[in-house]
């Protein structure tokens, strides 16, 4: 008996235990993950007194910068006295759901990356109006709300196109400013193509249109070529007729030739059933000329070795010239509208973009392209160097595949290309599955 | 102590502490950030709980078997009765994963059910699942009566059969998806990827599935054939049953109840396939049908998952998860149900 009441004694206490471990953690995220951002919204007048033990939190969206943000963080804390607490996280949508998890926990971090227009729609009402800062003028790509707002800091510019090993041009005697239109591109390949063995390369370019996991290198960035090369000033009529369910036929069919081209000359297996590794790896190790892909690829470059220059063509599939890459900001950092040091969140956005410290993180130790003219911090990676000539000589068309349709690529088009690529379809079979996949947005 | 006294002082404290649980969510609803709301919350739980405990009551023992289950009810309404009213509740808005701004009535369950991708998934997952089903039971059956046999090393043969299972489905995905796209390949020279045809990276899929899957239902059927009585064998031996009479006759009635939790488990598994599935194909590849090409094997738990995750159509897949929900229940104890029937009782 005397067993039996002390097991029970001690079981009973496990559970109060446990109970209390339980609801008590409920209290300790508001005091210990550190963000002031606090449960309730309403209440700011509890604002944080003593001053100088100020920290706000970034939920950055870009996992490879993750180091040299918070390197650039801890100087800031030397320099102002604001803890700045960087949170990375990787892998595309789940951002969204993670960030839509803390607002419901009330555990919002103080800034956070939105991907384009979808987010913008879910977040609007959360995001601080940034349209006053200082860097607002010194910059082409900040997120502008449809009301004229600016909500996102743009802390990058990317770009992609054919990215060329020019070691193998040169040898082949084929120069990559030539590349801007797809008779080009045509004559070039079939020269490439010709001269295998000499160059020791087992096919021209280096694709990958597997629907699974590469959909977003062919129905996100290739596509934007149909939607974006060739317009004057940004001009998005063809985004627009897109999200209305139509498609420029003659373009799509011009856009469907380029694409047959890459895919004709393409590493077959890479092309149908390769990942991302797969993809870089074939290029890398220069045993194709081109690959599709842009310069978010520097960074791997040195586990590869590589010694070849390189550089980045247009994605040209019309006959006239369109000498321009596909450049633009690939998300933004927003301010959320709820935190209790919404000052403290301008201040570290506007360091990092007008100070030199902060453009040295960004584009030196980040390997990025500063999205701010008056940088002077030039890139050191060698695809960041060629983007630059690009943006400044002002060669670039807008990434407006980033406005269509929450997971309209993954699900929708990119079985598509997928399709096209294995050779199911014909350029007209082509045309045609692309037209009907966008007719489904038909309101 | 008075048996009076003791009423009145558990009353009183089931009365302050339902007071205090009361005050703590009004602080917490009202935005207080009060540090000690949280204690008055757990210390009026407690208090409740207490007096209930020492209350003198003819139904002492009801209430002591009610406090005792109150930790398991309490989980389990918070983690999934309260989820699931929710997720009902949402299926009728227009919910994005943050707010919902008007209620659309049926409207989400008739878009799903008029959306092609949403119907495809749906037959195909009835197809892998009643191939899987079958494969697992099978292969896992043979496996079984393999390792109940007289062959040398059988404790090696569980071991092995079972570790696959161990092995997290999307670390394994990754594995076999590099073997069927570059060990296969290369093995058969000049082919290509089975992950590239619509029917075979399903058939790919469960085979994973299988292989994966059939080493613990192995285990179920193992110990059911263990607990077969030796005397019943031994009649049966003496009345001149032969091997395959004693196992269709003898054995597999006798473990029905066995093949009754092994087929609702690998129902279950299958039709809740998304692990594999996921990290194997993610859909792909596509198949051209009725002139759209789809995500040839995108099964339902996927489909529900880039419903909410990548198109942000949160409300839309809820609404998937609970027809989901609906079906599987239908379907798991219809052949729980059946099978039931056929189990003898020792």
């Amino acid at each position: 008996m005397k067993l039996k009441k002390f097991v029970s004694a001690l079981l009973i206490t496990a559970m109060t235990g446990a109970l209390l471990v339980g609801c008590g953690s409920n209290n300790s995220t508001n005091t210990n993950t550190g963000t002031d951002s606090g449960t309730t919204t309403e209440n700011k007048t509890t604002e944080n007194t003593s001053k100088g033990n100020v920290s706000i939190r970034l939920l950055n969206g870009k996992i490879e910068i993750d180091a040299p943000l918070k390197a650039y963080a801890e100087a800031y804390k030397q320099k102002t006295g604001v803890e700045v607490v960087i949170e990375s996280l990787g892998g595309g949508a789940d951002i969204a759901a993670t960030l839509k998890g803390y607002l419901a926990a009330g555990n919002m971090p103080d800034m956070f990356v939105i991907g384009g227009e979808g987010d913008y729609n879910v977040w609007k009402d959360y995001m601080e109006d940034l349209s006053n800062e200082s860097w607002v003028s010194d910059t082409d790509v900040a997120y502008v709300s449809p009301e004229g707002k600016v909500v996102g800091f743009p802390y990058a510019v990317e770009g992609y196109g054919l990215t060329y090993n020019k070691d193998l041009l040169d040898k082949a005697g084929i120069d990559p400013a030539t590349l801007t239109n797809i008779n080009a591109y045509k004559a070039a390949f079939e020269k490439l193509d010709s001269m295998k063995d000499e160059l020791g390369i087992t096919a021209v370019v280096s694709m990958a249109a597997e629907a699974g996991q590469m959909w977003w290198s062919v129905a996100n960035h290739n596509f934007g070529s149909y939607l974006a090369t060739g317009v004057e000033n940004g001009d998005s009529k063809y985004i627009d007729m897109l999200k209305k369910g139509e498609i420029d036929r003659d373009r799509m069919t011009q856009y469907a030739k380029f694409l047959k081209l890459l895919f004709d000359y393409s590493d077959k297996n890479t092309l149908i059933s390769g990942t991302y590794d797969d993809q870089l790896a074939l290029w890398a190790q220069g045993k194709t000329v081109f690959i599709h892909q842009g310069n978010w690829i520097d960074p791997s470059l040195p586990s590869y070795n590589v010694t070849f220059g390189m550089g980045i063509a247009p994605s040209a599939f019309m006959e006239q010239d369109t000498d321009g890459i596909l450049a633009d900001a690939p998300s933004w950092w927003a301010v959320y509208n709820g935190g209790k040091n919404i000052q403290a969140c301008k201040d570290f956005l506007t360091s990092l973009a007008t100070t030199e410290e902060g453009a040295k993180c960004l584009v030196q130790d980040c390997g990025m392209i500063s999205s701010f003219k008056s940088t002077t911090v030039q890139p050191t990676a060698p695809l960041a160097t060629d983007l630059m000539k690009w943006v400044q000589a002002g060669k670039t068309y807008p990434w407006h595949w980033a406005k269509m349709p929450d997971g309209f690529a993954m699900n929708n088009l990119g079985p598509v290309f997928e399709s096209f690529a294995k050779g199911d379809v014909d350029i007209e079979g082509f045309v045609d599955l692309m037209a009907n996949a966008i007719a489904t947005l038909k309101q | 102590m008075d048996v009076k006294v003791k009423k009145v002082l558990s009353l009183a404290a089931i009365i302050l502490g339902i007071a205090g649980v009361i005050l703590a969510l009004i602080m917490d609803f009202s935005g207080s950030e009060n540090p000690l709301r949280g204690a008055i919350l757990v210390i009026g739980g407690l208090m409740v709980l207490a007096g209930f405990y020492f209350l003198p009551s003819k139904n002492h023992k009801k209430i002591i078997n009610v406090l005792f289950l109150f930790p398991l009810l309490l989980a389990f309404t918070v983690t999934v009765i309260i989820p699931f009213i929710f997720g009902v509740f949402y299926s009728l808005t227009d919910w994005n994963g943050i707010k919902f701004e008007n209620f659309v009535g049926l409207q989400n369950y008739i878009t799903m059910f008029t959306s092609n991708d949403y119907m495809y998934s749906v037959v195909i997952t009835f197809i892998f699942s009643a191939i899987n089903i079958v494969l697992v039971n099978v292969i896992a059956f043979s496996l079984a009566l393999l390792c109940t046999s007289k062959i040398k090393g059988k404790n090696y043969y569980r071991a092995a059969f079972f570790v696959p299972n161990l092995i997290g489905g999307i670390v394994l995905g990754y594995v076999w998806q590099f073997i069927f796209n570059k060990v296969l390949t290369v093995l058969i020279p000049g082919s290509v990827s089975m992950l590239t045809d619509p029917n075979l990276a399903l058939l790919a899929i469960i085979i994973v599935s299988s292989w994966q899957y059939s080493g613990y239902i192995m285990m179920i059927y193992v110990t059911g054939l263990q607990g077969v009585p030796k005397d019943v064998l031994e009649a049966s031996a003496v009345d001149g049953a032969d091997r395959l009479t004693t196992l269709f006759r003898i054995k597999m009635p006798l473990i029905a109840n066995t093949f009754t939790i092994c087929i609702f488990l690998t129902l279950i598994n299958s039709f809740k396939q998304f692990d594999l599935n996921f990290a194997i194909t993610n859909g792909a590849p596509s198949r051209i049908l009725n002139g759209v090409s789809i995500l040839s094997t995108e099964l339902l738990a996927l489909n529900i998952y880039k419903t909410a995750i990548s198109k942000n159509q949160y409300a839309l897949g809820q609404t998937k998860a609970v027809v989901f929900f609906i079906v599987l229940a239908i379907i798991s104890l219809t052949q729980v149900a059946i099978s039931k029937k056929r189990e003898v009782e020792m």
